[in-house]
């Protein structure tokens, strides 16, 4: 019995002994399949990774974010009167294009927790990238292309919302940045251009074929930010449309870019990144990561694809293209829009629509053979810069002849007269109007000039009180779009847009 | 030995006849006790094999015996009597009940104790309970079973779908299932892949003092499960088997192949009056002109098809299960092996799941101061679920949606769909989605206990045990070439995903019982325990297949590799605990628990905490002014207080960990990595206290049994995932906030009400209440929506309200013609829905939503009745639930809108000029605007009163026995599901569709319950 006792007291202090060693380590955490904050940044492929995130941060624009049919892009072509849609059930939709809408709205929560997503990574690359040790001028770039990013997103969050948070470096839990407040639009304005000032002078290349930032992408957007700072709400003076038209020429004066001869190509998949294209959200079929906006686009249920489902979210209004000049050959079949295409079983059959589709961005190999689009969606193309250069370049030097040039560049491609100096400025406003349509051009167009094109009189009229073809008039309210309830729930210092 | 093992198989299959043993003395006898014969008794020859169970009459034969044999007489409850037989052949016997043996003895955490003695809320349910309804899932088994346990059998599906909450929802973020421990291997799981068959006894812990032993993962409370172990004495062969047929019996009332073609009729007339300028634009065709199609129509353009697709996609069901046991051992050792194979079929078509399980369990005692012993445990599940992609267009969800002028297959063989005909969205067929689209999983579970016992000293004991538990899915996933809306697009898509879990403990502890003299007596238990999982995920698939052939099987030949995937995961806990009962005179019960437990997942400040509860009972039966009274034979009233936490939030929550994407750049894959979760050092444990008052009172020798229990529960610090600003690039954090509370009260109640030599009629009621509020949450109070979402938040957690709340519009009814003018304020028309304009702002959007239902009931409980007439027994088990409320979202694409895919039939009550007074809008075509969002149409009361089991059962008696040499033969039949009383339209008021926590009663296309019958027998030698 005595030895038992040994024995077990021995079993005993064996577990206490386990006990007290085997805790120690125990219960540390270590997270196997993640890097965190602190054991990342260490190597330059670090910095590329993180930059990575932000391209991949761009793609919510043009991916699908809701059950029916919806993309975040549509929030912005529905609110301006001229677009229509075959999904009865697409309720975020509809709620813009009758100007229904409101806070609980899915559509602009999107928009404002991605953009801000990639601001946040942006924060933490242009915070953290300088401690990284690597090639002064890769870093350097690096910074670039993430003030880029950054400032891309604030340029859309400062024009869907106005007043925004202005974040500029990392947060966490116990910043007060947490709970920011909204900062005003010119101070969010001078961080944009300051952001895209620090990535022109990067040392980045004039044009990039691979779809990263490239010093020609800068401009163009810069080019832009300065010609919304001239109009509202800033006003900045006019000064900004002589920048504007400086910027733009220095894009156009480069050479990189440069108008397709064939509107087909502004849907070729072989011409991504290049030509007129300046910076794009890029797919890809190989790497299974597609773009839903061929599928999305196309007329309802007609059976002329070999999609399952031919969706018809958006397609523009019957007074929308009979605004067009007479002979615009973006009008005829197949340029920007389309009204028949074969039956996918039978393609002796041509199925005629009930009505007019957009094939700007219709991918042929998605449609007729793999039913999976890789084509790129733009968010910058040199006709924007030549259509920039021509408004902001009439307002600060005239109808010079440079300016007259890009206008008329756009206008012969589309087979139309060429302007002359008797060129108004709200003659360029619809060359902008027909060229870049359905682009997410126009709203902002609207909202900074406070104009729209009334499309049965041809004349441009009060952005507040203009009455769409279909009933609805736009109010103040619509000037910008509410801030997501969601946020001001959960921050209780932010205000709500008025009207919303 | 073989050739009795032949003999043995054989007689399994086919019952053959044993030859009788030589005999030599026979001798029978009655078997009485204080109030007459005992039916039920076993009688074993000391030493042999021979053994026999005397009659409803109380009497016995037994052949074969040996002139100075020893018979041993035992029966439950009662002292074992041996009694050497003296070459007499007649021996009467009069059986002593057994104050201390009748004692229920309830498994504990960490141990067992008598049920007199338990101070807090136990609640058991024995192999008897769980196996009378035979089903193949242990939580299904559980419904009804225990006062404040609701099981919610959520799916008809093989493996179910089942969701258990012990007292209500404690937890918003941190999970509300209650915790497994079986065979002492905590956390065990998955559950529903047990055998019922293998399980022992089933004790519910459900109060602070019962479940603090368990401290931080006890919150939900805890399910102890034990499984049989082996036998003493003589080996035992058991076979138990049932098979059983089921099928869909209420079936869902969609338009027939008139009702479809009338209704797209009447879109189209009403085409012009919501959408004038696409009428105009020539946007709507008549459908009269599609009537022309010689595959779906005659030359009358009448349809030549009318397929009911419930009918087409569902089939007789047959189940069948068998159990074969083998157990023995003697004084010192004992053995066990079971095995069981169970194939079931779903009603669904090509839905299925197979079971093959094998549990072999020893314990011996090695030395007179060392006991080892353990469970091995190995199961392998393959099921077939055809219920995945919920949203999407399942199935589940084709059987109603699919045209009945469409045919499951041409003449010629290919599959008919919605596609065959204009405008109508191109879902599938549901016969070829569930025979062209697969979703194997297999998984593969290891469960084991071992364990030391050493006595150190008198009534000192130290157990020292490793636990593990490994489980091994993989889930295989087909869908093929031609299937649209699903893989068509991507020429067939399929992948392989494997899980591996690894979960093991190590736990010691010592225990210590003295009795110092009658008056005192203390119990005590104190131990540590470390605890780790590990999780390894890795996933590939591919799509653009040249042939279906391959299925899962090659993904390599996919033309379209996906991104394959991994990931891993680990949490450990180390834990310390004790508990220490004390018992004065038997009359005053004492118990104290506390666990310290330490949990990685938590921050680095609060890695630890402790959980302490403390009960009392009071035995009031034992004193002297009750002691020998005749009416009331038991009076305990006890309470508990105690906390008790939870720890199961995803795990690297306190870390500031990165997350991972992928970009396009020049046409190549760019993997990036982001912000990912935004960390918070001060993460700490969610706690529930818990205050219990319950009372056990039995009356007429036990006639008459009562207990009922009230209790308080609140959480503070919940876990939640709490909204952050998400300007921050951050949508949320895990955060201690906000707090919830829950009271309920809970009765059972069990009578004898008539008890004869021949008859016998037992009743057993339970009901439970509970209630649910939610007392804070987070800085603001602000509401949180925690899904499912679908076309809204369908789900608000509010302030003030209970969670599994409902969030929509009112429905009001549709517009009147009379009311034009104020319809056109919405941009509405008569014949639209009409919603409440609740803030009465001029428009009707999601600021009008209010609390519309609820999913979780008011209360819910079962009725059993058993009747025993001499060999013959029915018992028929009634289950109830009230105030539950479903929230039916098929109404969405079922009635809410048309010509689109097939309707429920009460879109034929569609608003017209001469039928207003309705609340479904005027029929039109999809195209043209509908109104469709979460409202009060879709809430529908689920209240319901479940037949949910009858069984007719006969047990043979002596004479059979004895002539086939076994001990004992039972066959039933039971009818399963056989009447359900509900105003629940759908198929089933117990669905949810969702995993969500709070989607109990959220369904969209759920997979329905079978009516069934089962036919089974139990036989033992």
């Amino acid at each position: 019995m005595k030895m038992l006792y040994n024995k077990s007291l021995l079993i005993v202090l064996v577990f206490a002994l386990f006990g007290l060693n085997g805790c120690k380590d125990f219960l540390e955490e270590d997270n196997e399949s993640n890097f965190t904050q602190d054991n990342y940044f260490k190597t330059p492929e670090h910095a590329e990774s993180i930059l990575n995130s932000m391209y991949e941060g761009l793609r919510f624009v043009s991916d699908g974010a809701g059950t029916y049919g919806e993309s975040p892009f549509m929030m912005l072509e529905f609110p301006t009167g001229t677009a229509n849609t075959e999904v009865g059930q697409s309720i975020y939709n509809r709620n813009y294009r009758n100007l229904t809408a409101n806070a609980d709205d899915n559509y602009v929560n999107v928009w404002w927790t991605q953009s801000f997503e990639s601001i946040a990574n942006a924060n933490l690359a242009i915070a953290r990238i300088p401690e990284i040790e690597m090639n002064d001028s890769d870093k350097k770039r690096y910074i670039g292309e993430a003030k880029f990013m950054r400032a891309f997103h604030y340029f859309n969050l400062v024009r869907i919302f106005g007043e925004v948070p202005l974040l500029l470096e990392p947060v966490d839990a116990n910043s007060e940045l947490l709970y920011p407040q909204r900062s005003p639009v010119a101070d969010v304005y001078a961080a944009i251009v300051q952001d895209l000032k620090d990535a022109e002078g990067a040392g980045l290349p004039f044009s990039d074929d691979t779809g990263r930032v490239a010093e020609g992408a800068v401009k163009s957007l810069l080019a832009s930010v300065y010609l919304t700072m001239a109009g509202y709400p800033l006003q900045a003076g006019d000064e900004y449309y002589a920048m504007a038209a400086d910027k733009a020429k220095e894009v156009i004066d480069n050479g990189a870019y440069y108008l397709f001869d064939d509107y087909d190509l502004l849907h070729d998949r072989d011409v991504k990144n290049t030509g007129e294209f300046i910076f794009q959200n890029n797919y890809s079929t190989g790497a299974s990561i597609t773009n839903p906006v061929t599928q999305l686009l196309l007329p309802r249920a007609l059976g002329i694809s070999q999609f399952s489902d031919e969706i018809g979210s958006i397609f523009p209004t019957r007074e929308f293209i009979n605004a067009h000049e007479e002979g615009d050959k973006r009008l005829e079949e197949q340029e920007f829009y389309y009204t028949q295409y074969p039956s996918i079983d039978d393609p002796n059959t041509i199925v005629e629509f009930p009505g007019i589709y957009i094939y700007k961005f219709f991918d042929e190999d998605a449609v007729l053979l793999s039913a999976q689009s890789d084509l790129n969606w733009t968010f910058l193309r040199y006709a924007e810069v030549l259509l920039t250069y021509a408004e902001a370049g009439l307002e600060a030097y005239g109808a010079t002849p440079e300016v007259l040039s890009a206008v008329n560049a756009i206008r012969e491609r589309a087979d139309l007269a060429p302007y002359g100096s008797e060129i108004t400025a709200q003659d360029i406003w619809k060359e902008r109007f027909y060229e870049l349509s359905f682009e997410n051009k126009y709203w902002f167009d609207m909202a900074r000039r406070r104009q729209v094109l009334n499309t049965e009189t041809g004349n441009w009229e009060d952005f507040v009180g203009h009455q769409f073809t279909y009933g609805p008039t736009l109010t103040e309210k619509y000037l910008l779009f509410p801030v997501p309830q969601r946020e001001i729930d959960n921050n209780t210092i932010l205000t709500q847009n008025p009207g919303w | 030995m073989k050739q009795n093992f032949l003999k043995t198989m054989l007689t399994l299959v086919c019952f053959a006849t044993f030859s009788a043993f030589q005999a030599q003395t026979t001798v029978t006898g009655t078997v009485t006790d204080t109030n007459g014969p005992i039916p039920g008794v076993n009688i074993q020859v000391q030493g042999t094999s021979t053994g026999t169970q005397t009659d409803f009459n109380g009497g016995y034969t037994i052949e074969n015996v040996e002139g100075n044999a020893t018979l041993i007489f035992s029966y439950v409850g009662y002292t074992k009597q041996e009694i050497t037989v003296d070459n007499r052949s007649t021996i009467d016997v009069t059986l002593q009940e057994d104050a201390q043996a009748l004692e229920t003895v309830v498994v504990v955490g960490y141990g067992t104790q008598r049920k007199s003695d338990v101070t807090g809320s136990v609640s058991q349910v024995s192999n008897e309970q769980i196996t009378e309804l035979p089903v193949t899932n242990v939580e299904q088994s559980l419904a009804g079973k225990a006062a404040g346990v609701n099981v919610s059998s959520n799916s008809g599906r093989p493996g179910g779908n089942t969701n258990i909450r012990i007292r209500g929802n404690n937890s918003i973020n941190a999970g509300n299932g209650p915790l497994y421990v079986v065979d002492g291997v905590i956390g065990a799981g998955p559950i529903n892949y047990l055998n019922p068959n293998d399980i022992e006894s089933l004790e519910v812990l459900k109060d602070a003092s019962a479940t603090a032993i368990y401290g931080a993962r006890g919150a939900n409370g805890v399910i102890i499960i034990s499984t049989k172990r082996g036998g003493k004495g003589e080996g035992r062969v058991s076979y138990e088997a049932f098979t059983s047929v089921g099928r869909l019996t209420r079936k869902l009332d969609v338009l027939d192949a008139k009702g479809f073609l009338q209704t797209e009729l009447n879109s189209y007339n009403n085409a012009q009056k919501y959408d004038p300028v696409g009428f105009s634009e020539g946007k709507y065709e008549n459908p009269l002109t599609f009537r022309n199609n010689s595959q779906l129509f005659d030359s009358e353009g009448n349809p030549l098809y009318d397929t009911d697709w419930q009918e087409e996609a569902t089939r007789t069901a047959i189940t069948q299960s068998h159990n074969l046991s083998f157990t023995g051992g003697n004084s010192d050792q004992s053995y066990g092996l079971f095995l069981n194979y169970t194939n079931q079929e779903g009603i669904i078509l090509e839905s299925s799941l197979k079971r093959y399980s094998a549990r072999f369990v020893m314990d011996n005692q090695v030395k007179d101061w060392l006991k080892v012993g353990g469970s091995i445990t190995f199961n392998h599940v393959e099921e077939n679920r055809v219920d995945g992609g919920q949203g999407g267009l399942t199935p589940l969800r084709m059987m109603i949606e699919t045209l009945p002028i469409v045919p499951v297959t041409y003449p010629d063989g290919t599959y008919g769909t919605n596609a065959n005909y204009p405008n109508m969205e191109g879902g599938e067929n549901p016969v070829n989605l569930l025979r062209n689209k697969t979703n194997l999983i297999k998984t593969q579970t290891f469960l084991g206990n071992v364990y030391a016992d050493f006595d150190l000293a008198e009534g000192l004991k130290l157990r020292s045990s490793i636990g593990t538990n490994i489980v091994n899915t993989q889930d295989n996933f087909y869908s093929g070439r031609t299937l649209r809306q699903q893989s068509a697009d991507y020429e067939g898509e399929a992948s392989v995903a494997n899980t591996r879990e690894n979960y093991w403990q190590f736990e010691n502890y010592l225990t210590y019982k003295k009795e110092f003299n009658e008056n005192h007596s203390i119990e005590a238990l104190g131990g540590l325990s470390w605890q780790q999982y590990d999780y390894a995920y890795s996933y590939a698939g591919a799509r653009g297949f040249s042939d279906d052939f391959y299925e899962y099987r090659n993904l390599g030949v996919g033309s379209n590799p996906l991104t394959p995937d991994s990931d891993t995961q680990k949490w450990a806990l180390n834990s310390y605990f004790g508990r220490f009962n004390y018992n004065l005179m038997s009359k005053y019960l004492f118990t104290v628990t506390g666990r310290l437990d330490g949990s990685s997942r938590f921050g680095q400040a609060n890695k630890r905490a402790f959980f302490p509860s403390a009960a009392f009972a009071w035995r009031v039966s034992e004193e002297d002014f009750l002691k020998d009274n005749k009416t009331i034979s038991n009076l305990k009233f006890r309470t508990s207080y105690g906390e008790t936490g939870n720890t199961e939030i995803g795990v690297y929550q306190s870390l500031a960990s990165l997350s991972t994407s992928v970009a396009i750049l020049g046409g190549q894959r760019a993997p990036g990595v982001g912000i990912g979760t935004l960390a918070n050092p001060d993460l700490k444990w969610e706690k529930t206290a818990q205050f219990d008052a319950g009372v056990e009172f039995d009356m007429f020798n036990k006639r008459i049994g009562i207990e009922a229990d009230v209790y308080y529960k609140k959480t503070t610090d919940l876990l939640l995932q709490a909204p952050v600003p998400s300007s921050s690039g951050y949508t949320s954090i895990y955060k201690n906030v906000g707090s919830l509370e829950n009271k309920g009260l809970e009765i059972s109640l069990n009578t004898t009400n008539i008890q004869t030599e021949d008859f016998m009629w037992t009743t057993s009621f339970n009901i439970s209440l509970n209630k649910n509020e939610i007392l804070a949450l987070g800085e603001a109070d602000d509401d949180i929506f925690p899904g499912p979402f679908f076309l809204s938040n369908t789900n608000i957690l509010r302030v003030g309200e209970s969670v599994g709340s409902f969030y929509g519009l009112i429905r009001e009814g549709t517009w009147g013609s009379d009311e034009a003018a104020e319809a056109a304020q919405y941009n509405l028309l008569p014949g639209d829905i009409k919603h409440t304009d609740v803030n009465g702002d001029g428009e009707i959007n999601s600021a009008d939503r209010v609390i519309i239902g609820n999913g979780n009931a008011d209360g819910f409980g079962a009725l059993f009745n058993t009747f025993t007439y001499k060999n013959f027994d029915l018992t028929l088990d009634l289950q109830f639930s009230f105030g539950n409320d479903i929230l039916n979202l098929s109404r969405h694409s079922g009635e809410d809108r048309t010509g689109q895919a097939n309707s429920y039939a009460t879109v034929l009550n569609g608003w017209t000029p001469d039928n207003q007074d309705t609340n479904i809008a005027q029929n039109r075509p999809s195209k043209a605007y509908y109104t469709t969002t979460i409202d009060s149409r879709m809430v529908e009361d689920g209240s319901f009163i479940r037949g949910r089991n009858l069984i007719v059962g006969y047990n043979f008696g002596g004479d059979i026995l004895e002539k086939y040499n076994l001990s004992r033969l039972r066959v039933y039949a039971s009818l399963q599901n056989f009447f359900l009383s509900t105003d629940y339209t759908g198929y089933d008021p117990e669905v949810s569709t969702y995993d969500d926590s709070f989607s109990q009663g959220i369904s969209f296309f759920d997979y329905p319950k079978s009516e069934s019958l089962t036919l089974g027998v139990n036989l033992t030698f």
